[in-house]
């Protein structure tokens, strides 16, 4: 056994040499046979002679010695592979494309694969990931809601369902100590929460129940990254202190090092979550974590929850009327990736579209050059070699192509995982994203699958003996009725395919340029913004964090150029800030029944005009709406219109977020509407006075009597003169408001890239399958010119035939984008996936497109002379 | 001088085993051993010899290095491992009980039976 392995292995490793040897070995043999002949006493001549028939043909005992040897199979193949590695050097070009579009194609799917599989499919990062929960409100299957500190106490107490059950608040703080002061994001943690995920520490030790009783000291977990910038290193963090809104903290434990990223949070601090004893059901704005116990199913935790949810309903009903709402479990997955889901499908199927139609166009490439080579295979085939060795070489090159591109498109796969971050920054779970060894096994797959999809035509075409046509014009063109009729489907295929990709592009340019066009209800172009929030340690109480609110504002209106200047707790175009339900007095929710809710803002009275938001009714706030005054709120046009319709919402009156024992808010003005949520989303909101919210973070404001770049140092020097510890960093309105639009026209991009590629590809195809057409019909066309047919009448019929082929095409994708629904979906924006504009447009590019790179060849063919063509034999 | 007879199937690797036991021998020389041996009963074609001597290197009976022939001039030499000494014994049994049988099959008379 070892023996025939090491002979197989020297035959197979040191061919050269072995083949060298057994040829010295045969004329030795001969050699030695003559010598000896001859010193017997025979002739020379007749020895040599006598010496070669003795040996029975030097040539069929060396080839069987070789079938002996057990190597013959790889020896062919190393002949199959040096033959196209020469072939492919002699026409560089030919590889080059062909490896090129392989391994973008490959390339793009492998890294799309990696990104599916690790975001979409495969188990969260943590133990037993399957059992994690996160827990909501839900009072239909559509309206979801956090959890407040009621909800998170009670499960806490009552439930029978979870191994470990915490809570997180995600949200931003000051952070200062070891460095600049700096706003970071941060969540705020109870015990169970990191049980629950079954983290562990990198050194030191996590949060524990004890850290959250009232008396103990304050304490975070950091991760690797900040205890390297700001605790000099994972040794000594543990034990130093941190100021986190002012509060003094001690880090207990660091992170394993890369991990940022807990249940879909990024935080760079974890201190712990307290909790005081409530005094109503809200606010919410917790999110609740837990594993559920062993073989325990998510409808039975359901069953478990529900329950606690009707027993805790009437003891805060004073509060909180929504009899519906029930603690509702989900698969932790579902609540991380949810949103993503749409996007990365939308995304996999635009390159997988792309592949096929590479995979379409470098099919075209090998038939192509099969049919060129058909002569030279042609002979090969009248030297001896069978058909089955002619068709394994065809589909050895095919292979070797799709080899080379799957080994360029795995380097190019790892180099676009890289770039994930530019084009999705808001993906969930990127950073577990990685080239693996499934990703390099599916590359591997596609690339095989690929190479036998590319090779099948032209294999087929030799098989079929369908290579060479026997007829002259064939002869010169090198090709047949055959494969021009493959050729005609595989560009065919090239433009169904291209369809989708164009429609996608054009439908999202589309909404894109809607959503610029759409009034954000503030004028961006002149105003800036700077987060405050006065630390708890210097502002102890309510008093203390109002008169900062007033001074800011005051600091900023003096500086010289500001115009207006006004806090809020919202920020357009995408920070609503909080979400408050509300009942109307003139309109009241059935007892029992969900009460309405809404984006609700707290601002102070320069807030309007420095975003230059239009008052349409009634008044703005005034100094005078302060914390002693009757509440009062401002409401925007639509939210007027969707709840007062035809009638003057001024005077109105309703009870703010489920209290009946505090005094009725009045609304005492409507203004122009803001797009908080987004510019796609519209517009309603609420305001109330600043003055009466016991909010400790709000946005400062500030309008600029000329461009406000110029006016950030100013500001955030009277600022700092104001408070030097406060975290300041200054943005622009105009580049939130471009920031907003990042995503679509992201989005955009990426798709008219593909639409580009997959439309110039077909171009390609259409292109070549024409002056082939004309190229095999050089004669006819001759033939007809001669008998005097126009140039225009053999354009035209140049045109049809190229046309037939496009318009099945076309046909082929109009029906496949029709059945493949509303793959857009929410992407979109006033426009929809069957816009008949759109879709007649796309249509019209690409039939533009593909005349155009008929008309070439078309031309070309009007202008054949015909005493040429017809002397061509 | 009668007509050299065709070689037996499977006889030729037999014969080199032998050829190789008397002592290390090129390819040539086992051809002329066995000719010799056999008395010019057996004629092998010679060339034939190659493909057995590569099944029987590959089956681990003969190793095979090359060194300076009686000439002087380099040669490959094959030689029995200890595989193919027990081979060639084995393969000896074998072939003394079949041709012993077949011999007494041959004798056989009527008056015997």
């Amino acid at each position: 056994m070892i023996a025939d392995l090491r002979a197989r292995a020297r035959a197979l490793i040191f061919r050269r040499r072995w083949q060298r040897e057994l040829d010295e070995e045969l004329h030795f043999h001969l050699e030695q046979d003559v010598a000896a002949r001859i010193a017997a006493g025979a002739e020379p001549a007749a020895a040599r002679r006598e010496a070669l028939a003795a040996f029975g043909g030097i040539e069929r005992w060396r080839e069987a010695t070789l079938d002996a040897s057990g190597v013959r199979p790889l020896h062919d193949l190393a002949a199959d592979l040096r033959f196209t590695l020469r072939g492919l050097g002699r026409n560089p070009a030919f590889a080059l494309t062909a490896v090129l579009v392989l391994a973008l194609a490959i390339g793009a799917a492998t890294a799309v694969f990696s990104v599916v599989h690790t975001v979409l499919l495969s188990d969260l990062p943590y133990p037993h990931a399957d059992r994690l929960v996160q827990v909501y409100q839900q009072n239909s299957p559509t309206n979801q809601w956090t959890l407040s500190v009621v909800d998170i106490q009670a499960i806490a107490e009552q439930q029978r369902s979870f191994e470990a059950f915490g809570a997180v608040r995600p949200g931003v703080a000051g952070l200062a100590g070891g460095g600049e002061p700096e706003q970071v994001p941060v969540a705020w943690v109870t015990a169970g929460f990191l049980s629950a995920l079954g983290t562990t520490p990198a050194t030191g030790r996590l949060i524990e129940p004890g850290d959250e009783r009232p008396d103990a000291p304050p304490v975070v977990v950091v991760t690797a990254r900040l205890a390297a910038d700001r605790l000099g290193g994972l040794r000594s963090a543990v034990g130093r202190a941190l100021l986190l809104d002012g509060v003094s903290h001690t880090v207990v434990g660091v992170l394993p090092p890369g991990l940022d990223e807990l249940a879909g949070i990024r935080a760079a601090a974890w201190p712990v979550l307290r909790t005081a004893t409530p005094a109503r059901r809200g606010p919410f704005g917790l999110r609740g974590v837990g594993r559920l116990r062993p073989q325990l199913t998510l409808a039975a935790a359901g069953r478990d929850l529900a329950g606690i949810s009707r027993r805790i309903y009437p003891l805060w009903r004073a509060g909180f009327r929504d009899s519906l709402a029930r603690l509702t479990p989900y698969p932790l997955r579902e609540s991380i990736v949810g949103s993503a889901t749409q996007q990365l499908r939308l995304f996999a199927g635009a390159v997988l579209l792309v592949l096929l139609g590479a995979l379409a166009n470098v099919a075209t490439l090998l038939l192509v050059r099969a049919s060129a080579r058909g002569h030279e295979l042609a002979v090969r085939a009248t030297l001896g070699a069978s058909r089955l060795r002619v068709a394994r070489l065809v589909l050895t090159e095919g292979l070797v192509l799709t080899a080379l591109g799957t080994l360029a498109g795995i380097g190019l796969a790892a180099l676009a995982l890289r770039l994930v971050g530019l084009i999705a920054p808001d993906l969930p779970r990127a950073h577990e994203i990685v080239l693996d060894a499934r990703s390099v096994a599916v590359a591997v797959a596609l690339g095989a699958a690929s190479g036998l999809l590319v090779s099948l035509s032209p294999v087929m075409a030799v098989l079929g003996g369908r290579l060479v046509a026997l007829r002259p014009e064939g002869r010169r063109s090198g090709g047949t009725r055959w494969t021009g009729l493959v050729r005609g489907v595989l560009v065919a295929a090239e433009v169904a395919l291209a369809i989708p990709l164009l429609l996608a592009a054009a439908l999202l340019a589309n909404s894109l340029l809607r959503l610029q066009r759409v009034d954000p209800g503030y004028d961006a172009g002149s105003s800036l913004t700077v987060w405050l929030a006065p630390p708890p340690a210097r502002y102890p109480d309510t008093t203390a964090v109002r008169t900062f609110w007033r001074r800011a504002v005051a600091v900023a209106v003096e500086t010289p150029g500001v115009v207006a200047a006004g806090l809020a707790t919202s920020a357009p175009p995408d920070n609503q800030g909080e979400v408050n339900n509300f009942n109307l007095t003139a309109h009241p929710v059935p007892e029992g029944g969900a009460e309405p809710t809404s984006p609700w803002s707290a601002v102070s009275p320069g807030f309007f005009p420095a975003l230059g938001i239009p008052l349409h009714e009634g008044r703005l706030f005034t100094d005078a709406d302060s914390a002693g005054a009757p509440p009062v709120a401002v409401v925007s046009r639509s939210w007027a219109a969707r709840y007062f319709p035809g009638e003057s919402v001024i005077g109105q009156q309703m009870v703010e977020g489920g209290c009946y024992e505090c005094p009725r808010t009045t609304i005492v003005g409507m203004v122009g509407d803001v797009k908080y949520q987004g510019l796609g989303r519209d517009g309603e909101g609420v305001y109330t006075p600043l003055m009466q919210s016991e909010s400790r973070r709000a946005a400062l404001f500030v309008r600029t009597s000329a461009a406000p770049a110029g006016f950030t140092g100013p500001v955030l020097r009277h600022l700092r003169a104001l408070d030097p510890d406060l975290p300041l960093s200054a943005r622009l309105m105009k580049d939130e408001l471009r920031r907003a639009l990042a995503d679509p026209t992201r989005w955009t991009a990426v798709l008219s890239a593909f639409g580009a590629a997959a439309l110039a590809l077909s171009s390609l195809g259409i292109f070549g399958l024409v002056s082939y057409l004309v190229r095999r019909q050089r004669r006819e066309i001759g033939v007809r010119l001669a008998l005097g047919a126009e140039p225009r009448a053999i354009l035209r019929m140049v045109l049809a035939r190229g046309m037939r082929y496009v318009l099945a095409g076309t046909v082929v994708g109009l029906v496949l984008t029709a059945v493949s629904g509303r793959w857009l979906g929410s992407l979109l924006f006033e426009v929809g996936p069957n816009d008949p504009l759109t879709i007649g447009g796309v249509t019209a590019t690409l039939l533009l497109a593909a005349l155009a790179a008929c008309l070439v060849p078309g031309l070309q063919a009007g202008r054949i002379r015909p005493v040429e063509a017809m002397a061509e034999e | 001088m009668a007509t050299p007879a065709d070689l037996l199937p499977g006889t030729l690797e037999l014969l080199v085993l032998k050829a190789l036991s008397l002592e290390p021998m090129h390819g040539w020389g086992i051809g002329q051993r066995i000719d010799q041996l056999s008395r010019d009963v057996f004629r092998v074609q010679q060339g034939s010899l190659y493909p057995a001597l590569q099944r029987m290197l590959r089956k681990g009976w003969i190793r095979s290095d090359w060194r300076p022939s009686e000439h002087g001039r380099r040669a490959r030499y094959y030689a029995l491992t200890a595989r193919g000494r027990r081979q060639l014994e084995a393969e000896t049994a074998v072939w003394r009980r079949t041709a012993a049988a077949v011999d007494g099959i041959l004798r056989v008379r009527l008056a015997d039976l």
